[in-house]
């Protein structure tokens, strides 16, 4: 073997690290994705289910007490994210909670009955963890397309069969009653 | 919830990420978490029992100056050992970018990684390459915090993305209770000064300069000083009959801070420079002691743009003399800003901080995932770590 011959075999072993490397990190990446949209699927089905129980409660106008149950049970019944259809439930959701308690006059009279005081700090704290958790799935995102857009990337496939992803959109407003 | 806490810097040794660590695990322990914070220390006594030594640390040229830092083969075993063992629910580790326990912790862990970014650095190459070499670490962490907006800034310009603002925390019923030094205020009045004496950016010269004038309007007025460093040489470019009324009590144990602030009408903050946040400030007003600061931004922000301080031209004594003046004199401007120092200092109690990182905490970790090992991680992160040896690398460059 002549002495070129090992500088090529040098430079391969350094490409070979490389693409090791990128792919380890897309790897990471793709995982930590995963783990913030499990735990954003989470704090939703939570926020699904108190919606419903704050129904149980019959606090609310009939035509809000229907709307904010159809929505809960559409979140409930719906796929795990990032489904398109249960995005758009969860937006629904918002809305309906939002309309429920768009007046904090209310939440405050609400919150005379120890049982939906409870139930209105938990969805206080689960709508905080909502907008929390989309953020920081929204962080991981971006932190990985980063690395996908890069052609060495994209030519050798280094993500293998992970689908491109894409950040969850839907309306994460907290309902105003409910913002301190 | 399980919560593993990693400090990068010597445990007792004072500095603000400690005193923050040491802060939020106590305000987390009171609300019923169980916490473990890893931490070097130079010993192993007087550790509170929450805190996991990693032994001595090593003094390396770190942010311009001289910081106490863990790192090395011995150093990666015990954080592996630590996070092999604690079963944690999540990892927060603080100032991920110093060359320490908290990118070693990153390096070894997988799960749900909370980071705190504390300090404010300008654009460096040397930050930057670190951040580089740290760079697999900083993309496994999923929730990141800033300290203040300079910290972002610090975050965003050296390693991307975007961070969460949770301010510091004080621990205002420590401070509440302060009882004046005995003779102090004293009838003819009394000013505060806190921090380093013989360190510029603290700037005591300013308040120094200032001091004359304000005797002018109030003869008997004094200046209790308090803080380590060699303060003669710039006491004495002050006039004689001045010079007397100054008091320089040295070092002060934390224990003692909230004596020194009711020793005063007014506590001084005339730093001139790299403040990020201003979390004395807050002491002294938890302590109802009125401020008045220079006009950096951070602590604008935190006296609410003279809501609750008044604020004078960074640098300028004169400035600084009217509007101490001005404050003297009006006795109901120092009871208003005493009463709005209570109010502005509450909503940073340690407390409220605490349940604010506590939701962080929350909304990234999955019931029934703990921290584990990461055994790639650690091979990478024995790689890192040899780039990163302090007699290689000169860390300051």
């Amino acid at each position: 073997m002549g002495e070129a011959s090992g500088w090529y075999l040098g430079l391969l072993a350094i490409a070979v690290w490389y693409l090791s490397h990128q792919a380890g990190r897309l790897d990471r990446l793709h995982h930590r994705i995963e783990v913030a949209s499990a735990a954003l699927d989470g704090h939703l089905t939570r926020r699904a289910g108190i919606a419903a129980e704050l129904v149980l409660l019959n606090l609310l106008d009939p035509a809000s007490e229907a709307y904010l149950m159809q929505s809960a049970h559409d979140v409930l019944a719906g796929e795990d994210l990032p489904d398109p259809q249960r995005l758009s439930d969860e937006s629904e959701l918002t809305e309906a909670l939002c309309d429920a308690l768009e007046d904090p006059q209310d939440v405050i009279e609400f919150r005379q009955d120890p049982a939906a005081k409870q139930l209105l700090s938990e969805l206080q704290a689960v709508c905080n963890r909502v907008s929390l958790a989309k953020r920081f799935h929204t962080e991981a995102v971006q932190d990985c397309l980063a690395i996908r857009e890069q052609s060495l990337v994209k030519f050798f496939r280094l993500a293998g069969f992970a689908k491109l992803p894409t950040a969850l959109e839907f309306d994460d407003r907290i309902p105003v009653g409910l913002a301190k | 919830m399980r919560i593993g806490i990693v400090c990068p810097y010597a445990w007792d040794i004072p500095g603000g990420v400690s005193a923050h660590v040491n802060d939020l695990a106590v305000a987390l322990i009171k609300l019923g978490h169980e916490v473990s914070v890893l931490a070097p220390a130079e010993s192993d006594e007087n550790l509170p029992p929450f805190v996991v030594s990693t032994g001595q640390p090593r003094a390396v040229k770190y942010n311009g100056s001289v910081a106490r830092l863990s790192f090395g083969p011995v150093t990666a075993r015990k954080v592996s050992k630590w996070i092999a063992e604690g079963q944690f629910d999540v990892l927060h580790v603080h100032e991920p970018l110093a060359p320490s326990l908290s990118v070693l912790a990153v390096w070894a862990a997988k799960g749900p990684i909370v980071a705190t970014w504390h300090s404010s650095m300008d654009r460096s190459r040397m930050i930057l390459s670190l951040a580089k070499l740290a760079q697999t670490a900083m993309e496994k962490i999923s929730a990141r915090i800033a300290v203040s907006e300079a910290a972002r800034k610090t975050l965003v310009e050296h390693v991307g993305g975007d961070a969460l603002i949770i301010p510091n925390g004080v621990d205002t019923s420590y401070f509440v209770d302060g009882h004046a030094l005995p003779g102090w205020p004293g009838e003819g009045k009394a000013l505060v000064f806190l921090g380093r004496v013989d360190e510029p950016r603290k700037g005591l010269e300013v308040l120094l300069k200032a001091f004359p004038l304000v005797r002018k309007e109030f003869p008997n007025i004094r200046l209790l000083i308090a803080g380590p460093g060699d303060a003669e040489e710039i006491i004495d470019d002050v006039p004689l009959s001045d010079r007397m009324a100054i008091t320089h009590i040295g070092r002060i144990d934390n224990e003692k801070k909230p004596d020194v602030f009711a020793s005063g009408n007014i506590y001084v903050a005339p730093n001139t420079g790299g403040e990020s946040f201003g979390i004395v400030l807050l002491e002294a007003m938890a302590s109802g002691t009125p401020v008045v600061a220079s006009d950096l931004p951070a602590f604008q922000r935190v006296l609410e743009y003279g809501n609750s301080g008044v604020n004078f031209r960074n640098e300028d004594s004169e400035d600084l003399a009217k509007v101490l003046i001005a404050t003297l004199k009006d006795e109901s401007k120092l009871a208003e800003l005493k009463e709005a120092g209570y109010g502005r200092a509450a909503v940073f109690d340690w407390a409220i901080v605490a349940k604010k990182v506590l939701e962080v905490y929350e909304s990234v970790r999955l019931p029934g995932v703990k921290i584990e090992p990461d055994f790639a991680g650690q091979m990478l992160g024995r790689l890192g770590k040899l780039r990163i040896t302090p007699e290689r690398n000169d860390l300051n460059g």
